[in-house]
């Protein structure tokens, strides 16, 4: 009963889309289970069969896909399981397939320069900053992925890690920074 | 309890009557929370003086018990959390503790001590609460959800996390930020790092303070 609702909230949440004119393409068999916000005037790309969930127990956690610029480009594979994630994208963030995301974020621009008059930050462009997550990617509770990093396939990032550097395929990382635990 | 107590305790309440009626609120807070949870949940045990300034939410099928005099504390409005997975979970805390913004979710079964304070932070014994749920043979890399072990008169400080396998002596301190997963630590250490480092003991801190 939960599943078809989940289901019928999709299809409910497709059509919402199209109609507020939203830069959005959502492949078939979405579930939300939860409060779901896309804004911002990039382009958002979610493959089919995909499950957007919120952390049970913490009503405030909710899935949030934001694009802070026309060009911005947030791409989700094929059968990704998003609970309370949250996306932020000023260029470009590439997400595999069979993700499992957890109560993280995923950001690709600092947002502010460490100058004192906090403008924009200047040295920043696609190929310095681009994200991409690779398939089969396991991020947990309260874990986020800063710039410019490239996480390799199966890789796990455990809860709590702050992921500044690339991970090779098939590691474990924890700590902030985040550091190789096991390969 | 003595004539006396009583009289040194009215005399507390009318010298600072706000805190005495915050004290009568949370007292009858914590009566309505004990009261459906004894009438709609089965598995959730909680003993009488329990006193909430915040939200409690306890979601799950898994065993929970609470000791007596616990306290929930208005931590950034955050309450306390508690999410068992499976019907052999098991969440058990101590008497006099307090708790406030802490999270735990539980596949296996977690212990925490007498008089044990926490901050907001979580407390999980898996890394993935959702793929091993499932029971997913897809990963198999994943750690297992292992037992968690809190001692007596415990500090969790702000933001710090305690995974799975990890086993904390009688009054240790976690500083803010500190992440322990899979390790014992032994009695009275400061634990701090994100991932943890080794401990450092209290007396030989407090001794280095002395001589500075």
């Amino acid at each position: 009963m939960r599943d078809f609702l989940a289901l019928l909230r999709g299809r409910m949440f497709l059509a919402l889309c199209r109609l507020r004119g939203l830069n959005v393409n959502i492949g078939r068999g979405l579930k939300i289970y939860k409060k779901v916000s896309i804004s911002g005037a990039g382009r958002v790309e979610i493959g089919e069969n995909c499950i957007m969930a919120g952390i049970r127990g913490d009503s405030s956690q909710y899935v949030c896909l934001e694009t802070l610029n026309p060009s911005a480009v947030i791409h989700i594979g094929d059968n990704a399981s998003l609970y309370a994630a949250r996306i932020a994208a000023k260029f470009r963030i590439m997400v595999g397939n069979d993700v499992l995301i957890e109560e993280a974020g995923i950001m690709d621009t600092d947002y502010h320069s460490i100058e004192k008059d906090r403008k924009t930050p200047a040295g920043e462009n696609e190929n310095k900053c681009r994200v991409t997550v690779g398939n089969r990617v396991c991020m947990g509770a309260r874990s986020s992925i800063l710039k410019g990093t490239t996480i390799g396939d199966d890789a796990i990032i455990a809860p709590g890690s702050i992921v500044t550097m690339s991970v090779k395929s098939g590691s474990t990382v924890a700590g902030n920074p985040a550091r190789i635990l096991t390969t | 309890m003595t004539v006396k107590n009583i009289k040194s305790l009215a005399k507390k309440a009318i010298e600072r009557p706000g805190d005495a009626l915050s004290l009568a609120i949370g007292l009858f807070r914590g009566l309505g929370y004990m009261v459906y949870y004894h009438v709609f949940k089965y598995n959730v045990r909680i003993m009488f003086p329990f006193i909430v300034h915040a939200k409690v939410r306890i979601i799950g099928p898994g065993t929970v018990t609470l000791g007596k005099g616990c306290r929930v504390m208005k931590n950034a409005f955050k309450g306390l959390t508690i999410h068992t997975f499976s019907s052999d979970a098991t969440v058990t805390i101590g008497a006099k503790c307090l708790l406030g913004g802490t999270t735990i979710r539980c596949h296996g079964s977690v212990a925490i001590g007498d008089g044990t304070m926490t901050a907001i932070s979580l407390i999980q014994d898996s890394f993935l609460v959702t793929r091993a749920r499932s029971g997913e043979e897809a990963n198999d890399r994943l750690p297992r959800p292992q037992r968690i072990d809190i001692g007596r008169n415990v500090w969790l400080g702000e933001a710090c996390f305690v995974m799975n396998g990890s086993t904390i002596g009688d009054d240790c301190v976690l500083s803010s930020g500190a992440w322990c997963h899979d390790a014992t630590y032994s009695d009275y250490v400061l634990i701090m790092g994100n991932p943890a480092r080794s401990a450092i003991p209290i007396d030989k801190l407090l001794r280095l303070k002395g001589e500075l």
